[in-house]
């Protein structure tokens, strides 16, 4: 098992190198096809009064959720954060807080960018490939809901 | 509670007997968004605005973009830009904010302040039936208004965030980046040059 791959792995990697000096690292996916597998963001900081926003669980729970940990949690701010294509639906239940409230919560928005990584695992084992990881970025917001301090 | 993420509010009164509107057999006329004010306070009426739409070109927002805030076009407005903004509603949001991050990853010393809010959007839909009304109606979309500047601006503004300094990390990765870069490209400059004056010196007899 060893022998046929070992010629393979050796020879990849100087081809890649050869030829894709300066130019993006995609062209190296090309001898072998591979699975493309995407890991979970990482895990972030949680606090009692963050609140992660996906598009998996329903919108009116999330919003219910958020709900109650300001006027039943006690909480004077939360954090509302989605990324990517969850992005929308963090700004939609932040607004949505402001406008049930009238006008008593504020918002404060941060961006920021999350990198996420690929695994690329070899489809075929006996081809010559090995799993190679790819990093990439995404959008993230970060929604601060509170209310404002009396002054 | 009462308004839902895209509310549908019909300001002509509906017949009962009329079908919903957004049912394929309902004609969409004309949208047209309302030309709000910059949620931001303070603002220059003459800025650079960017408006970022669901099919726009993040390539083209950006060369335009960083061509004005870097002075390129010196010599027709004189300086450069100190500010710019993107704006974007509702599937243009994520474009939106990818836009301003990766502008300010270019250009670096960036203040921002970030703004969110309902963009409303009226629609009129014609019915296919002749002579049944058509309806018009007003959607309300989740947006978001984003302000760049080289400038310090009020760091007590909500949704304000300082210029961001490099972290070690992503600094020592760039500058060892940097220096593979300029530890290699000589030689092989010089390698391609001189199979060059080869191929001349070749080539011409």
């Amino acid at each position: 098992m060893m022998e046929p791959r070992n010629p393979g792995m050796s020879t990849v990697p100087q081809t890649a190198a050869a030829h894709t000096d300066s130019s993006t690292p995609a062209v190296e996916m090309d001898p072998v096809e591979y699975t493309l597998r995407k890991r979970l963001p990482r895990k972030l900081p949680k606090r009692r009064n963050d609140v992660y926003v996906n598009m998996k669980t329903d919108f009116r729970a999330q919003l219910a959720r958020c709900q109650k940990l300001l006027e039943g949690g006690g909480h004077r701010e939360i954090c509302v954060h989605g990324l990517g294509l969850a992005i929308n639906r963090a700004i939609n239940i932040a607004l949505q807080l402001q406008a049930s409230s009238q006008g008593a919560l504020q918002l404060a928005a941060n961006t920021s960018t999350v990198e996420l990584v690929d695994d690329l695992e070899p489809e075929d084992p006996d081809e010559a490939g090995e799993p190679m990881t790819r990093t990439r970025n995404n959008s993230a917001i970060h929604i601060k809901v509170f209310y404002p301090d009396p002054q | 509670m009462e308004h839902q993420p895209t509310s549908f509010s019909p300001s002509v009164p509906l017949s009962s007997s009329s079908p919903k509107p957004g049912q394929s057999n309902f004609r969409r006329i004309s949208r047209t968004e309302d030309s709000s004010p910059f949620p931001i306070p303070g603002l220059a009426a003459d800025i650079l605005h960017m408006r970022v739409k669901e099919g726009s070109k993040i390539r083209n927002l950006l060369r335009f973009a960083t061509a004005r805030m870097q002075g390129e076009g010196r010599d027709s407005k004189g300086a450069s830009l100190r500010q710019v903004v993107f704006s974007g509603s509702g599937r243009g949001v994520t474009k939106t904010i990818t836009c301003v991050e990766i502008l300010k990853r270019k250009m670096g010393g960036l203040h921002q302040v970030s703004k969110l809010y309902y963009k409303t959007v009226n629609e009129v839909w014609e019915s296919p039936q002749q002579g049944a009304p058509g309806i018009t109606m007003e959607r309300t979309v989740p947006a978001i208004c984003i302000l760049l500047s080289k400038d310090p601006l009020d760091p007590q503004e909500p949704g304000y965030q300082p210029p961001q300094t490099l972290s070690p990390s992503a600094e020592d990765t760039e500058r060892r980046r940097g220096l593979l870069r300029t530890a290699q490209s000589p030689s092989s400059q010089q390698t391609a040059k001189r199979l060059c004056l080869d191929d001349y010196s070749v080539c011409p007899p």
